[in-house]
C-alpha cells in the first residue's frame, strides 16, 4: 500500500500548513523550503503541494488522503469529503460589497431593473448566498481582481473574499453583509479514513488538540 | 473551429459513450458473477422503465437529473437510480403482499455531473431491494448478499463498512427535533466541523459532545465500547452476516463514522470499500421512510453496486474474466461450400468460429486457419489438422 498522501495547499497557507504539522511531530523539511518538488516523501507520509482549488479534487477523487485547505475553497468547490477539523489559521470571509457612496443607487437600480450585475472569483458561493436571500442577480465571472468591477462598471456589486477588508477600502468599497467566515481545515478523503483510519486517527487528534490550544 | 472537411461529430453526447467490445465482455462476465448470486439468494429480476415522472420524490436534487418534458406536458426524468422505481412500484402493485419481496436489477441509471469517471451521465447499476422484513437477519442477509456479490465477480482486499443511522441520530438527542436534523445534514454532506458547531450553538453539553465526538471517530473494536441504543443491533448484523458469508476474514468492520449522503436511510448503512478506488463501490441500507413517501410505508433495505468503480477495481488488482475457448477465424479457400461445411462442423463441436479475418477480437485469443477442404484445415505455421483434431484440442 502506498504511503498515506497529504495535500497541502500552495501559497499563504503552507506556512501555516507546515507549522501545524511541525507542532504535532511531523518532519515537513521537504516541503517549506524553496524546493520546486511537487511530491516530497517524508518518513511514513507523502506530501504533494497544489493549488488551494486542486486540493479539494485530489482529496475527493482519492488522489491524496488527506489534505489542508480553507473552508472557502470548499465551499466554492463542493467536493464531497470529509471536513474533520477546523485549524483556525487562515481567517477570511467571503463579502458582499459595493461601491461606499453608491448603495442607494444600487438599490434603486435594483428597484426598477429587478437584477443586479455582481462581479466575483466565486460564482458558486455568490450565487447559492443570493438564492438564500431571495435576491435576483446576474452573476459575472472573473479571474483576476473582483474590486475594480464596480469601478468600470463591469458590475453592481462583487462578491470577494476578505481578510482586512484594506484592498476593499482602497477601492473605494464598503462591505454591504457578511456571507460567511473562513478558516483552514483539515480534510480527509471519505473511503481513506474509513479504510486507513489506524493511520489518520491519530493525526485528527493531534490536530484537533494542537488547533485548540490555540 | 470546423475541421476544414466539415467531418460530422461522430462522439456521443458528452458524458455517454460506446462501450467497445474488449471492455463490453468484461462486464458481462462481471453482470453473470452478479446475476447468478441475486437468484441464489432468491432475488428475482426486475426491469423498471427507462423514465420516470418527476414528482419530487427523486433521492437527487433536481440539477441532478436528466430531465425533459413529454408530449402530455409530464416532467419525466431518465432514472438516477432504480430504488426510487422499486418504492413506486411496490407501492402500485405491491401494496397489499404479505411477506418478504425480494427484487434484483442491473441497469444503467442517468446522473447530471456525477463525480465519477470521466463524470459520465449514463453507468450501470446493479442491487437488490428487500422490501417487508425488518430486523437484524434481514438488514444481515443484505449485508452478505453484498460481500458474496463483490466475492463472486473475484474482488479480493475489500472491506464493508457498516454504520447505523439511527445510532448517529440518537447521539445527538438533546438537540431539538429541527436542529437536529440540521445536524444530520451537516454530516451527510461531511461536515464534521460544521455539525458539532451547530450542536454547541444548539445548546448540547461538552459532555455530550465528546461522547458524540468519541462515536464517530469509532471503527472496529473501538464500536464496542459506545455505549448507545442501536450499537448492539449493530453487531449483531455483522455476526449473522458472517454466518450467512464467511468470505475473507474481517470483511465487516462496524464504523459509526459512516454517514452516507442520502437522506432516505434510517438504520443500518453500509459501504463497500476498496484500496483501489477513491469512491465506494456500492452502497446501502435500510430506509424504512422512502415507501411511505409514495404511499404504502413498509420497511425496506437493499444496497446498489456502481459497476464501472467495480470493474475499475476488478481491473486494478489484476483481474481478468476468466479465460475462454479460442474463438476461429476461419479463411476460406477456393471452395466456399468447403468453409461452409467447416465452419457448421467445428460449431457443432462446441468451437467458435467467425469467417474472414477479424476485426475486432474483443481481448479474446484468436486462432488463424485456413480451409483446405471440407475435412481438413492449415493453422498457422503450415501444420494440417482435422477438424475434429482441432475441436478437441480447443476443449
Amino acid at each position: 500500500m502506498r504511503p498515506l498522501r497529504f495535500a497541502l495547499a500552495q501559497g499563504v497557507l503552507l506556512r501555516d500548513a507546515a507549522a501545524a504539522l511541525r507542532a504535532i511531530g511531523l518532519d515537513v523539511s521537504g516541503i517549506d523550503g524553496d524546493g520546486r518538488q511537487l511530491a516530497v516523501r517524508s518518513g511514513d507520509l507523502e506530501y504533494v503541494l497544489a493549488r488551494p482549488s486542486d486540493i479539494a479534487t485530489y482529496v475527493e477523487r482519492g488522489a491524496a488522503d488527506l489534505g489542508i485547505v480553507g473552508k472557502d475553497v470548499l465551499m466554492e468547490s463542493g467536493a464531497r469529503l470529509l471536513e474533520l477539523v477546523d485549524l483556525r489559521f487562515g481567517a477570511c470571509r467571503f463579502v458582499v460589497a459595493a461601491p461606499k457612496d453608491a448603495l442607494e443607487r444600487s438599490l434603486d437600480e435594483y428597484r426598477h431593473l429587478g437584477s443586479l450585475e455582481v462581479a466575483t472569483k466565486y460564482p458558486r458561493v455568490a450565487e447559492e448566498h443570493f438564492r438564500r436571500r431571495g435576491i435576483a442577480v446576474e452573476i459575472v465571472k472573473v479571474a483576476g481582481s473582483a474590486e475594480v468591477a464596480p469601478q468600470v462598471g463591469l458590475a453592481d456589486w462583487i462578491v470577494d473574499l476578505v481578510a482586512t477588508g484594506a484592498t476593499l477600502a482602497a477601492n473605494g468599497l464598503a462591505i454591504v453583509e457578511e456571507i460567511a467566515s473562513s478558516t483552514a481545515r483539515l480534510v480527509a478523503n471519505p473511503a481513506a479514513y474509513h479504510q486507513r483510519r489506524d493511520e489518520i486517527a491519530p493525526l485528527v487528534e493531534r490536530l484537533a488538540r494542537w488547533a485548540e490550544c490555540r | 473551429m470546423r475541421s476544414p472537411a466539415r467531418a460530422p461529430a461522430l462522439a456521443p453526447p458528452r458524458g455517454f459513450r460506446d462501450i467497445l467490445p474488449t471492455e463490453a465482455r468484461e462486464l458481462r462476465a462481471i453482470e453473470r458473477a452478479l446475476t447468478d448470486t441475486f437468484m441464489s439468494y432468491g432475488y428475482a429480476p426486475l426491469e423498471p422503465p427507462m423514465v420516470e415522472r418527476t414528482n419530487g420524490e427523486s433521492v437527487l436534487a433536481g440539477d441532478r437529473l436528466i430531465q425533459f418534458l413529454d408530449r402530455d406536458g409530464d416532467l419525466v426524468a431518465l432514472r438516477p437510480d432504480i430504488t426510487t422505481a422499486v418504492a413506486r412500484l411496490v407501492a402500485q402493485r405491491y401494496r397489499d403482499a404479505s411477506g418478504a419481496l425480494r427484487l434484483a436489477y442491473f441497469a444503467p441509471v442517468f446522473r447530471e455531473q456525477p463525480a465519477m469517471l470521466g463524470a459520465e451521465r449514463e453507468y450501470d447499476q446493479a442491487g437488490v431491494e428487500l422490501v417487508g422484513p425488518s430486523g437484524s437477519l434481514a438488514d444481515a442477509e443484505v449485508l452478505a448478499l453484498l460481500a458474496q456479490s463483490l466475492d463472486s465477480c473475484g474482488l479480493r482486499g475489500a472491506t464493508i463498512e457498516v454504520g447505523h443511522v439511527g445510532v448517529v441520530r440518537r447521539l445527538f438527542d438533546a438537540l431539538t427535533p429541527d436542529a437536529r436534523e440540521l445536524v444530520l445534514a451537516d454530516l451527510r454532506r461531511g461536515d464534521r466541523v460544521g455539525a458539532f458547531r451547530r450542536a454547541r450553538d444548539a445548546g448540547m453539553g461538552e459532555d455530550a459532545l465528546a461522547r458524540a465526538r468519541a462515536a464517530l471517530a469509532a471503527r472496529g473494536r473501538d464500536v464496542e465500547s459506545v455505549d448507545v441504543e442501536g450499537v448492539t443491533d449493530l453487531r449483531e448484523v455483522i455476526q449473522l452476516a458472517r454466518e450467512l458469508h464467511a468470505g475473507e476474514p474481517q470483511w465487516g468492520v462496524p464504523n459509526l463514522a459512516l454517514v452516507p449522503e442520502l437522506p432516505y436511510y434510517t438504520g443500518v448503512v453500509f459501504e463497500a470499500l476498496h484500496p483501489e478506488s477513491g469512491f465506494p463501490i456500492a452502497a446501502g441500507g435500510r430506509y424504512d421512510l422512502l415507501l411511505g413517501a409514495f404511499g404504502a410505508p413498509r420497511p425496506a433495505t437493499g444496497f446498489a453496486i456502481n459497476v464501472p468503480r467495480l470493474h475499475l477495481a476488478l481491473f486494478a488488482s489484476g483481474w481478468r474474466p476468466s479465460r475462454e475457448r479460442a474463438l476461429v477465424s476461419l479463411i476460406p479457400g477456393a471452395d466456399p461450400r468447403a468453409a461452409a461445411r467447416l465452419a457448421a462442423r467445428l460449431r457443432s463441436k462446441g468451437v467458435a468460429v467467425a469467417i474472414g479475418a477479424v476485426a475486432e477480437p474483443a481481448g479474446m485469443t484468436v486462432l488463424s486457419a485456413e480451409a483446405v477442404d471440407g475435412e481438413r484445415l492449415r493453422l498457422e505455421g503450415g501444420r494440417i489438422v482435422t477438424c475434429d483434431a482441432l475441436a478437441r484440442e480447443l476443449a
